[in-house]
């Protein structure tokens, strides 16, 4: 379980998460939906020890996080993979060498058992035989399944996506969602996807969280955000330019006051 | 306006120190991962052929080049002394105690020091360090110490070869422009060299690679925004790699001189 508590967060004085609380339970999806600069992408990093918050409380099974020093939050990051939005593929390695990172880093599996587990990951994303291609050969959604490939071969118990399907194809991007409801039906783990995309977030959710101004402001089940009577929820789930959300909100980073 | 002075004089004084302390601890974070993990030699030796294989026709090329005209410009002056003889002394030790050292240093920053940049910085703005943080790795031990490491290593290395060849490119000069023979040239530099020559050259070179690999890798993990940022940083680099190459030659040369008089 992932306990968040009166999180905050500033960049250059601009407040990106504002007493932020979230709870996500033990092997639930929970999307996180909002506009850009919401906070949404900071939380991730925030969970994953990359960003520290300026206050606030992140407890992770259990275990506060955010006072750790870097090698105890390395025992809880084994266990969490982070599928970054541009993939952030590692660009001087090649497919079977980023998916295998971790395997090579960290354990002193041998040479085959290394090459099995990274083809069966590339199997499980829909991409065999492509472990000697470069980063730079990838398409898109191609690089964002090697990412998924890359979190799912170190066998994760957290999984936090970072908009998994921003950036490619409607069929792509469904290939990605379904990949999401299989690694939560299959593999029983703790999810967080941010999202832009309401269909995805219906198809894969089991709660729903929309954060605005670094808070948030909704939290339930896809029906219930669906038939929200808060009109900052409607508009943006019905992608609507009117209402209270104007539109020059977008040009600024974080809480806009 | 003394005010304004004052002021911009303090602004530029608290910008060296933050620098150098900034500098001193990533120079700290290196120290610990080198002996805090186990070293992939795989990364240093890849890195290290990209040093030095990589640099040694520029830098041999370089080198040839100045061998060839220190000893035009020595000719210019020894031969009005009737003087010539000493060409190949001056070319040995100057190329041997300053230039090869700090022209190769002068190179490699700009070779390989602005390539770290940009590298380094490209993975900054691609998230791709953040991805390292996420996956436990710590972006020094994995990306900055095998750089650090295969520069101090590979850049006396270079240097080495740097002077042999400058001295080549004098030996040329010599013989088929000044006449001097071949069994003469070669024994005037044999002569004209002691140890603490070499030695002092090369001391020299150890640390000019540790500013390089530091400065670089310091401007890469520090880019800020996307390419303009990275383009930056790799300009700054080759700036900052280049004065402090020249204010440490300076300083080497003080305490080599006062301090061991050499």
């Amino acid at each position: 379980m992932i306990e968040i508590k009166n999180l905050y967060k500033t960049f250059n004085r601009l407040q990106v998460l504002n007493d932020l609380s979230l709870t996500i339970k033990d092997g639930e999806t929970k999307v996180i939906i909002g506009r850009s600069g919401a906070g949404k992408s900071v939380l991730l990093k925030s969970i994953v020890g990359i960003l520290k918050p300026d206050a606030g409380s992140i407890k992770i099974n259990g275990v506060e996080v955010t006072g750790l020093g870097d090698k105890e939050y390395d025992n809880i990051r084994r266990d969490i993979g982070l599928v970054f939005q541009g993939g952030a593929l590692f660009d001087s390695l090649n497919v079977a060498e980023n998916v295998g990172f971790v395997l090579n880093e960290f354990t002193k599996l041998s040479s085959s058992v290394k090459r099995e587990r990274v083809a069966h990951t590339l199997s499980l994303v829909g991409l065999k035989g492509i472990e000697e291609m470069m980063p730079s050969q990838l398409s898109g959604g191609m690089r964002k399944r090697v990412s998924l490939a890359r979190v799912l071969c170190m066998e994760p118990k957290i999984l936090l996506y970072d908009e998994p399907t921003s950036e490619v194809d409607p069929i792509t991007a469904d290939a990605i969602n379904r990949l999401i409801v299989e690694m939560h039906d299959k593999l029983k783990v703790t999810s967080i996807v941010v999202t832009h995309d309401m269909n995805a977030a219906y198809k894969i959710a089991d709660t729903i969280a929309m954060f605005y101004h670094g808070q948030v402001i909704a939290d339930g089940t896809p029906d219930e955000i669906r038939n929200s009577r808060h009109p900052v929820v409607r508009q943006f789930v019905r992608g609507e330019s009117t209402g209270p959300v104007t539109e020059d909100e977008s040009l600024k980073f974080g809480h806009v006051k | 306006m003394v005010t304004a002075i004052v002021d911009k004089g303090r602004s530029v004084v608290n910008g060296f120190f933050q620098y150098a302390g900034s500098l001193a601890i990533l120079f700290s974070e290196i120290f610990f991962w080198l002996f805090a993990a186990p070293f992939s030699w795989q990364r240093f030796f890849s890195q290290s052929k990209r040093v030095g294989p990589g640099s040694f026709f520029i830098a041999s090329l370089i080198a040839l080049f100045v061998g060839m005209i220190i000893a035009l410009q020595m000719a210019y002056m020894m031969l009005r002394l009737s003087a010539e003889i000493y060409i190949p002394n001056v070319i040995a030790v100057s190329l041997t105690r300053e230039l090869a050292p700090v022209l190769t240093a002068l190179i490699v920053a700009g070779r390989i020091g602005a390539g770290i940049t940009a590298e380094i910085g490209t993975m900054v703005v691609t998230e791709q360090v953040d991805a390292l943080k996420a996956f436990a790795m710590n972006p020094v031990r994995y990306l900055v110490v095998p750089r650090f490491l295969s520069l101090t290593v590979m850049l006396p290395v270079l240097t080495v070869f740097a002077v042999i060849v400058g001295i080549f490119g004098g030996f040329l000069i010599c013989y088929f422009k000044l006449g001097i023979t071949q069994y003469m040239y070669w024994q005037m530099v044999r002569d004209s060299l002691v140890v603490k020559d070499i030695v002092t050259g090369l001391t020299k070179t150890v640390f000019f690679g540790m500013i390089i690999a530091l400065v670089g890798c310091h401007e890469g993990l520090n880019v800020q925004g996307g390419a303009d940022g990275v383009g930056k940083s790799t300009t700054l680099a080759v700036v900052r790699s280049f004065i402090m190459i020249i204010m440490f030659d300076c300083l080497f040369t003080f305490v080599f001189y006062f301090l061991f008089n050499a």
